[in-house]
C-alpha cells in the first residue's frame, strides 16, 4: 500500500515544493489549504504523516493540531510542523500539544525528506521494466578504501565501463560526498580501522536517500568472520581481495539491476546479432542464456529476419559454449531467422573435431555473413 | 521586561540581514547581499516616500507580527526578479511562470514574504519579544501608497540579490 503525506498549507507555492520533494518517492501526496479542509482530509485519507502550516485562513494549524488529538481516530496521525512560525517558546508549546519534529521554514527539499523518511519507509520509485539502466548507462560507484592500490585497481579494471568511480580514504570523506551526491553502489573496506565500515553503513542506511542503495564491503578473502559479519549486517555482497575485476563487474552490474544485454545483442540495420566476447565465462553464458529467447523474439517482432552469431572473439570452445550456440540456432530456427556463423581459424578448427559441430560454417567477418544473407533472402525460391 | 527601545539600530539590521540571508540561501540558493540601511526614521503625518522607484510594476509582499510587539514588513520585489523568486522556488522555467500566471507569482512573493518575516520575527522571540506572524498579502502595481501608522518607526534596508534589487521596508509601532 502506498503511503500518504497529506501537506495543510495555505501557500500554493509550499504544497508544490513539498509535491515536487517527495517525486522521487513511492507515495501519495494529498492537499489542504486550511485547518477545516485538512481535518476533512485527515479523516477522509488516514494519512500516514501529515506536514502542517500555522498561519493559516478560516482554521489555523495549532487550533487543528488540538482537534486532531483530541479525535481518537486520528490522533495517532504523527504530525511534522512546517511553519514560519519559529522562536524556542512558541515550538515548545505546539510541541507539547504532541507534535512528532518541527521544521521551521525556510527549508530544505531535503531534510523535509529526510524527516519524513524517519516515520515512513521513502521507497525510491523503480522504472518499469522496459526502463531499466543498462550497462551502457553512466552510473556513478563510491569506493571507501583506505589503500590507494585497492581504488587505483578498481578503477583500472572498470574504465572500459561507462560507470564513473569515485574513491575515498576515510569515512569522513565519504560521508562528505554522499551530502552533495547520490551514488548507485557502494563499496566499503571492512577493514577500515575502529570498525568504521559498519558505522559508515548504518549511517548510509539510515539516510533516505541511500537506504536502498546496494552497498559492498571489500575483504581480504581469508577473514572469513568479518565477511560473515558484514553479511548479517545486510552489506549487498562481499568482494574479497585480491580483486577478480570481471567477478566484480558482474557483482555491481547485477546489484544495480542493470541491463547487461547490450553487451552481447544488437540490431545493426536489417541484421540480429549476437557477439561474444573474449571471455566467455559461465557467468557470461548464463546471462546469454537468459536473455536469448526474449532478445530474438524482440527482433523478429520488430521485423528482423537474418542473424548474426558473432563468436570470433573467442579463444577457444568448450561444451558449455558449444550448448550456448546450439541453442542460439534452434532459437533462430524456431523463429523463422535465418542465420550465420562468424568466428576464427581456432575455433573453426576446433568444430571440425566434434561429431556435432563438424558441418558448422564460419564466415571470417560480419561484414561477409551479412553480405551472404542478403544474397540468400534477395535469390529467388 | 525589554522594550523596543531596548534594540539597538545594528541589532535590527543585523536581524534582517540574517532572516533575508538565510531565506534566499536556503530556497533560492542565491546569496543577499545588504547594500543600503537607511537607519530608523519616524512618522510625521505625511505619507510614506516609496523606498523604490515606483516607475515599474511593483510586486509587494507584505507580513505583520502582532505580541509583545508589533510591525509589519514589507517586501518589493520588481516583476522580473519576482518570476525569478518563483522559478526558482518551484523548480520552474522563466516562460513556464509567465505561462502560469500572476497567482502563481503572487503566492510565491506571499511566501517568500512569510519566512522572511517569520526570520526576523522569530529572533526577536529569541530575545524576549513574544509575538506571531500575520497572514501574507501581496500588492500588485506602480502606482500605489502606503498610509503611514501613526506612532511608528520606519527602517528600509536594500539588497542585492542576482542583480536584482530586493528591498525590505520595517514599519514598527513604537512601546506605549
Amino acid at each position: 500500500m502506498r503511503y500518504k503525506v497529506l501537506t495543510v498549507d495555505d501557500s500554493k507555492t509550499v504544497r508544490i515544493i513539498v509535491r515536487k520533494a517527495f517525486k522521487p518517492y513511492d507515495v501519495e501526496i494529498i492537499e489542504a489549504a486550511n485547518g477545516v479542509e485538512g481535518l476533512a482530509m485527515a479523516g477522509k485519507e488516514q494519512p500516514d504523516v501529515i506536514l502542517l502550516d500555522i498561519t493559516m485562513p478560516v482554521m489555523d494549524g495549532v487550533e487543528m493540531l488540538t482537534k486532531l488529538k483530541s479525535d481518537p481516530e486520528l490522533k495517532g496521525i504523527p504530525v511534522i510542523m512546517l511553519t514560519a512560525e519559529g522562536g524556542r517558546d512558541n515550538v515548545l508549546k505546539i510541541a507539547k500539544i504532541g507534535v512528532r519534529d518541527y521544521i521551521v521554514k525556510p527549508f530544505k527539499e531535503e531534510l523535509l525528506v529526510e524527516k519524513v523518511g524517519r516515520i515512513i519507509d521513502l521507497k525510491p520509485i523503480t522504472d518499469g521494466p522496459t526502463k531499466t539502466k543498462s550497462i551502457l548507462d553512466p552510473c556513478s560507484l563510491l569506493v571507501v578504501e583506505d589503500k590507494p592500490a585497492i581504488i587505483q585497481q578498481i578503477q583500472e579494471g572498470l574504465k572500459h565501463t561507462p560507470w564513473k568511480i569515485h574513491g575515498v580514504g576515510a569515512t569522513g570523506e565519504a560521508i562528505d560526498f554522499l551530502s552533495k551526491n547520490t551514488p548507485d553502489l557502494i563499496m566499503i573496506s571492512l577493514s577500515l580501522p575502529e570498525e568504521a565500515a559498519f558505522t559508515l553503513f548504518r549511517l548510509i542506511r539510515a539516510s533516505v536517500k541511500t537506504k536502498y542503495t546496494p552497498i559492498f564491503g571489500l575483504c581480504v578473502k581469508t577473514e572469513t568472520n568479518t565477511q560473515q559479519m558484514a553479511q548479517q549486517v545486510g552489506f549487498t555482497s562481499i568482494v574479497t581481495k585480491p580483486l577478480d575485476v570481471p567477478d566484480l563487474e558482474a557483482k555491481v552490474a547485477k546489484a544495480m539491476n542493470l541491463d547487461t544485454s547490450r553487451r552481447y545483442f544488437a540490431i545493426e540495420g536489417e541484421f540480429f546479432v549476437m557477439k561474444l566476447p573474449e571471455s566467455t565465462t559461465t557467468v557470461v553464458i548464463n546471462e546469454v542464456s537468459n536473455y536469448l529467447k526474449p532478445k530474438v523474439s524482440e527482433a523478429v517482432d520488430s521485423g528482423i529476419c537474418k542473424a548474426i552469431i558473432d563468436v570470433k572473439e573467442v579463444k577457444s570452445l568448450n561444451m558449455n559454449i558449444i550448448k550456448l550456440l546450439f541453442h542460439t540456432m534452434q532459437t533462430c530456427r524456431e523463429l523463422a531467422l535465418q542465420f550465420a556463423l562468424v568466428g576464427n581459424e581456432t575455433i573453426s578448427a576446433e568444430c571440425k573435431g566434434f561429431e556435432d559441430t563438424r558441418n558448422w560454417s564460419f564466415f571470417s567477418s560480419v561484414d561477409d555473413a551479412k553480405a551472404s544473407l542478403t544474397k540468400a533472402v534477395a535469390a529467388p525460391a | 521586561m525589554p522594550t523596543i527601545d531596548s534594540i539597538s539600530e545594528d541589532i535590527f539590521q543585523e536581524t534582517m540581514n540574517r532572516a533575508v540571508q538565510d531565506v534566499f540561501r536556503t530556497m533560492l540558493s542565491s546569496s543577499a547581499n545588504l547594500v543600503h540601511g537607511s537607519g530608523a526614521a519616524s512618522s510625521d503625518g505625511a505619507p510614506w516616500k516609496h523606498p523604490v522607484d515606483l516607475s515599474g510594476a511593483q510586486i509587494v509582499g507584505t507580513v505583520g507580527f502582532i505580541g509583545d510587539i508589533s510591525g509589519l514588513i514589507y517586501l518589493y520585489f520588481s516583476a522580473d526578479f519576482s518570476k525569478f523568486v518563483a522559478s526558482q522556488m518551484l523548480g520552474m522555467s522563466l516562460p513556464e511562470v509567465e505561462a502560469s500566471g500572476d497567482e502563481v507569482v503572487n503566492d510565491a512573493i506571499g511566501e517568500i514574504t512569510n519566512m522572511t518575516v517569520g526570520g526576523f520575527k522569530n529572533q526577536l522571540c529569541d530575545q524576549g519579544f513574544p509575538c506571531r506572524l500575520t497572514i501574507p498579502s501581496i500588492l500588485r502595481g506602480s502606482n500605489f501608497s502606503i498610509e503611514p501608522v501613526s506612532g511608528a518607526t520606519r527602517r528600509t534596508y536594500t539588497f542585492e540579490v542576482q542583480g536584482h534589487h530586493l528591498v525590505t521596508d520595517l514599519l514598527m509601532k513604537n512601546s506605549d
